[in-house]
């Protein structure tokens, strides 16, 4: 009973990270349709700033949080106008090669700037704890969940009441109409990439915390995003959100699956993976278009 | 130090090598020219650099020495390097690049099990003997090749010695738990550990493993807490070191001792965890405590060899350099008992091979890996990196049971 509700807590904290790492990448597909392949690279980026602050100035995680997400979401912009721009139309094919390109030079770069070598934030309170009755709740890690649930909030408020975030969920849902209304696609195309940039650049500080730094580290969170993107339904906060956190949960129960049959035995622990997936399948059978996405017209 | 299958890599070589001109044999004058694709640039960069490192000081003892008598004849010793990017088929590529285009006598190994395991494909078609130091996996071996050697500890005895260790302290560890991540090389070390573990009177209380893409292992090690083990093993790289070790942090769970495959070893490690890295152990192929005396022809003892690198390269010796130079070794006393250039006689040589450098016993099994040196195990002790383990070679004593959390 104290291991499956270890679980649960294990699961939450890790799934509130994969809601961030989800996010960006969800609006930018959801709303532009472009699955954006360098967005692991932006999550890397956003975590070598943090580190960078960390280690020159001191700066606690949680108070470089808005550097990164300012510095990226300038980059992304800049991308965005200079690059994507000339291949927003294109067949999905094209940004594909693009953003897969964009995620190899950046990655390069970042070895050329701060080497192959493996890096970690160790804040003073990294690893501190506390227990409530038979569970350990990791302080650093609940710090991050609720860095998390805080940026999807704000997310969600400025998507719902803002003027330009209003622009941007009329531009996902009819393109046509949306113009005809005097938004400006281009532009919030822009903003929208740089959004996500921003996101990722969040994601990767909030990861900074928990996993060790290096220019290849945001691989596996580009397949985790894709994959929470997918299970919760494309484009919308509440969809990156209750993914992250199904995803982090089902990882964590997965990992104590344990059955003999017969003389085979069968642990879960190295199948997390292949048992999210089959998850992810089954979700995509009953509801197609994730838990939280509605049918488009 | 990953594997990757290369099939269509082994498609493409099979139907080049049907148009493949014969490999040359003759050095060309004076010097005898090995070849190496290391890893430059790329992800291994700076184990690629520390290879290459291991190699030039091998070679410029050589040179400053008179270099190599063969059959009569004195030779001096060159390296023609390239860069694999740390990409398993680029390496493969050039490999092939250094024996048709370059006429190289012999290949050095590069970096990682994954690149070694496609060069070694290339020596083998080729017929030109390779000797490594940086590929531990043993699939490498268990393929019948006949021109690849390994000076690498395999890895199943990577975290044997730790064990050892624990088991000769008074109260001896009776129980051990073992995390792994899924790739060939962690497998290995699991699997080798959880044995010598069984065998030698120990309970595995846990032994699970996890993606080697995982990027959470909390949940394994909630579990992993409940059996309360007296040693926590973990058979990975450096990522995995970390994410686990801040993890048992994270959820206090207490040990006796705790070990790494990887890690401990790289300033890396001390440097993300700072003091919580403090007391952990990790296993490695060489420290420059161990003490061997070498057969002449090269530094005798790991610290003269220390000596050479801190001199040159302005760091400390790390066991990347020596097991790089080892194999180089090898090639050296090979190349002068055949008497002679020809692979085939050098192949012969270095399958007969028994002698003792700095860097401990290079004695090859028929599949070409050295199981016959014993792996050292070093603690991190303030700050320090520490030989602990053989207890011949060490140069201090482990510091078992390990303190709680905080107070390190």
């Amino acid at each position: 009973m104290h291991l499956l509700a270890q679980d649960l807590v294990n699961g939450i904290l890790a799934g509130g990270i994969l809601a961030v790492v989800a996010l960006g990448f969800s609006l930018v597909w959801g709303i532009m349709n472009i699955i954006n392949l360098a967005h692991g690279a932006f999550i890397m980026v956003g975590a070598y700033v943090t580190y960078q602050l960390f280690t020159t100035f001191h700066l606690d995680p949680f108070v470089s949080l808005p550097i990164s997400f300012v510095l990226l979401f300038a980059l992304g912009y800049l991308i965005q106008h200079y690059l994507l721009n000339w291949v927003a139309r294109a067949p999905i094919l094209s940004t594909f090669l693009l953003t897969f390109g964009l995620s190899l030079l950046i990655v390069n770069i970042a070895l050329i700037v701060w080497t192959g070598d493996t890096r970690g934030v160790t804040t003073a309170y990294s690893g501190t704890n506390f227990t409530l009755g038979d569970v350990t709740v990791p302080w650093a890690k609940l710090y991050t969940l609720l860095g998390a649930l805080t940026i999807t909030g704000v997310m969600q408020l400025w998507l719902t009441r803002s003027r330009t975030g209003r622009a941007i969920r009329a531009t996902s849902m009819d393109i046509g109409a949306a113009q005809l209304s005097g938004v400006r696609v281009t532009q919030i195309y822009a903003i929208v990439f740089a959004l996500g940039a921003g996101l990722a650049g969040v994601a990767g500080t909030l990861i900074s915390l928990s996993y060790a730094l290096n220019p290849s580290m945001g691989d596996p969170f580009l397949i985790k995003a894709f994959v929470v993107c997918v299970l919760g339904g494309l484009g919308s906060v509440q969809g990156a959100l209750v993914g992250g956190l199904a995803y982090g949960i089902i990882e964590a129960f997965a990992t104590q699956i344990d059955v003999t049959i017969g003389t085979q035995h069968i642990s879960g622990s190295g199948l997390q993976d292949a048992i999210a997936l089959v998850v992810l399948l089954i979700v995509l059978v009953v509801r197609p278009t994730g838990i939280m996405g509605r049918p488009t017209a | 130090m990953q594997l990757r299958p290369t099939a269509v890599l082994g498609a493409l070589a099979l139907a080049t090598s049907l148009f493949a001109p014969p490999a040359p044999v003759s050095a060309a004058g004076d010097t005898i020219l090995f070849g190496s694709a290391v890893s430059l640039t790329g992800s291994l960069t700076k184990e690629g650099h520390l290879t290459q490192e291991g190699y030039d000081v091998w070679k410029n003892y050589v040179n400053a020495h008179g270099g190599l008598r063969v059959g009569g004849k004195t030779y001096k010793v060159d390296i023609k390097y390239y860069d694999d990017e740390s990409k398993n088929d680029t390496s493969a590529q050039l490999a092939e690049r250094l024996i048709d285009q370059d006429h190289v006598n012999f290949l050095l190994g590069p970096y990682g099990s994954g690149t070694s395991f496609t060069v070694a494909q290339i020596a083998e078609r080729k017929k030109i003997p390779m000797v490594e130091g940086n590929g531990a996996a043993e699939k490498i071996f268990n393929q019948g090749f006949r021109y690849t050697f390994g000076v690498l500890s395999p890895a199943r005895r990577y975290l044997e010695g730790i064990l050892q260790m624990a088991r000769a302290q008074k109260p001896a560890a009776q129980t051990v738990a073992i995390t792994a991540a899924s790739d060939a090389f962690s497998q290995e070390v699991a699997q080798g550990s959880a044995a010598w573990a069984s065998a030698h009177g120990m309970k595995v209380v846990y032994n699970n493993k996890y993606p080697d893409t995982a990027t959470d292992v909390s949940s394994i090690i909630s579990a992993l807490k409940q059996t309360n083990p007296d040693v926590i093993l973990n058979a990975g790289h450096l990522q995995d070191a970390l994410l686990v070790h801040k993890g048992l942090k994270e959820q206090n769970v207490l040990a006796k001792a705790y070990g790494y495959s990887v890690g401990p070893d790289t300033p890396d490690f001390a440097n993300s965890l700072g003091k919580d890295a403090n007391d952990v152990f990790g296993g490695a192929q060489w420290s420059d405590a161990v003490k061997y005396e070498g057969a002449p022809g090269f530094y005798h003892t790991a610290q003269e060899y220390a000596k050479a690198i801190e001199g040159t390269y302005h760091h400390r010796a790390d066991y990347h350099n020596a097991e790089s130079s080892a194999a180089c070794l090898a090639f050296q006393y090979a190349i002068q008992k055949a008497g002679s250039l020809d692979p085939e006689k050098v192949r012969d040589q270095l399958a007969k091979l028994d002698v003792t450098t700095f860097y401990g016993i290079i004695k090859f099994d028929s599949r070409g890996l050295n199981v016959y040196k014993p792996m050292v195990v070093n603690q991190i002790q303030n700050g320090k990196l520490v030989t602990v383990w053989p207890a011949l070679t060490a140069d201090g004593k482990p510091i078992y049971p390990a303190p709680p959390w905080g107070q390190r």
